[in-house]
């Protein structure tokens, strides 16, 4: 599965449950870049999707488990490191910005096993600038 | 049609007194005291009451507002509180907040510090959120580590969220003083999206006023490094200067420059010349202050 996650400067998710930040012009990326495959979430997650958007989206809170080869998973509250191994390609957009945090990203990044392939920098609605960053074993 | 008159007017004084009333409530603010917060253990700030913020339902109020408690006999900030909505939000650069010297306030340097200044006048409710610059009732004395590290991330939550959903979040930010401290321990932060209540926005925090390597006197604002036991820090030179707010010059109040600016453009500024250097002041050539 290929995983999309959105960190800030601290390498921070959310806090408190709630993700750190939003912004529609990520997820009109995030839509675009997923066309054409299975783009699964949590219930929470796909609550900030338009409901034409939500049609094409596998909605289910064991979606990190149900997800398969190719599929995407976007994952906002979620440990991802129990599934590392199910991960073949990782997304993180960065929002360059310090938000409160409690839970953090759980995979190491810098130990090797990833190599960043690719960085691209968007303007958000709400973000000054937002930076994808694909990541291949 | 006296009557229709008198009735309106029992409604007006009637709303007007529930509206006081509401606000007089919200600035209350919650009775938390600094016994019941752990003691700093390296987070810049921690969860209290579970992250429930403690506003009632009748405070919760989806229009635009902000308020900011009198100073007290101290002179101190008290709570401060907010609506936040678009409408609040500023639309120009942040202007200058030297001319406010907060209660225990000292212009200090340590090598160990981000930008070696202990200090900041730390806005309560973030320039970001409601566009405040120098309002005395807005400002405290606060280390450079709460403002970067503990109360920044918030107002970047909360004025972030507010501009992609144009929905409201109530804020509250109370300064928590031991006695008759003069510096503030911390400040309680709490936050609460309006129309999604409290989906996209809920958080009940302390954030310290503290900073690593540094130790504080709070009855004063004292400091000193960490282990040494006694005032350490560089003190700079506290001066008084005069400020044309236009050109962006500061003269000695006797230079005769300083007579001739216009009132409107004309500042008085009490502090440190690196200070207004690092808020684009330069020096007048003829008094060379």
């Amino acid at each position: 599965m290929i995983a999309i996650v959105c960190l800030d400067d601290k390498n921070g998710m959310s806090f408190n449950h709630r993700r750190q930040s939003r912004d529609v012009c990520l997820r009109t990326w995030m839509m675009e870049m997923t066309r054409g495959s299975r783009l699964w979430m949590s219930d929470y997650s796909a609550g900030q999707f338009s409901e034409k958007e939500r049609e094409g989206i596998w909605v289910s809170n064991s979606f990190l488990e149900k997800a398969g080869e190719g599929d995407y998973v976007f994952v906002e509250d979620d440990a991802l490191a129990p599934y590392e191994r199910k991960v073949e390609k990782l997304v993180v957009f960065r929002w360059n910005r310090v938000y409160p945090g409690d839970r953090y990203f759980d995979l190491d990044l810098t130990g090797g096993q990833w190599h960043k392939a690719e960085t691209r920098d968007f303007p958000g609605k709400s973000h000054k600038r937002i930076t994808m960053e694909v990541y291949t074993r | 049609m006296k009557k229709k008159m008198i009735s309106g007017m029992l409604l007006l004084a009637l709303l007007l007194t529930l509206a006081v009333g509401c606000a007089a409530e919200v600035m209350k603010g919650p009775s938390v005291t600094l016994e019941s917060i752990p003691e700093y253990s390296g987070a810049a700030y921690v969860a209290v009451n579970d992250n429930e913020p403690y506003f009632t339902q009748e405070e919760i109020i989806d229009e635009a507002f902000e308020t900011y408690s009198d100073l007290d006999a101290l002179g101190r900030c008290g709570v401060t509180c907010a609506s936040v909505g678009p409408e609040l939000m500023p639309t120009e650069e942040r202007g200058d907040i030297g001319s406010v010297k907060p209660t225990g306030w000292h212009t200090v340097k340590y090598d160990c510090v981000d930008g070696k200044y202990l200090y900041n006048r730390c806005h309560l409710i973030g320039y970001q959120l409601t566009g405040e610059n120098a309002n005395e009732r807005n400002l405290i004395t606060g280390t450079r580590y709460l403002n970067i590290e503990g109360m920044l991330p918030f107002e970047n939550m909360v004025a972030d969220y507010v501009e992609e959903t144009e929905n409201h979040v109530m804020y509250r930010v109370t300064p928590i003083y031991d006695g008759d401290n003069l510096v503030a321990g911390g400040v309680l932060m709490e936050g609460y999206s309006v129309e999604d209540e409290g989906a996209g926005i809920c958080f009940c925090v302390y954030a310290y006023n503290v900073q690593p390597g540094v130790e504080i006197d709070y009855a004063t604002g004292e400091s000193w490094l960490a282990g040494e036991g006694s005032t350490s820090g560089s003190e700079s030179d506290e001066v008084t200067y005069i400020l044309n707010t236009s050109s962006k010059k500061f003269h000695d109040p006797s230079c005769s420059g300083a007579e001739d600016i216009k009132e409107s453009n004309k500042e008085v500024f009490t502090g440190s010349r690196e200070e207004l250097i690092a808020q684009g002041y330069t020096p007048c050539g003829r008094c060379k202050p």
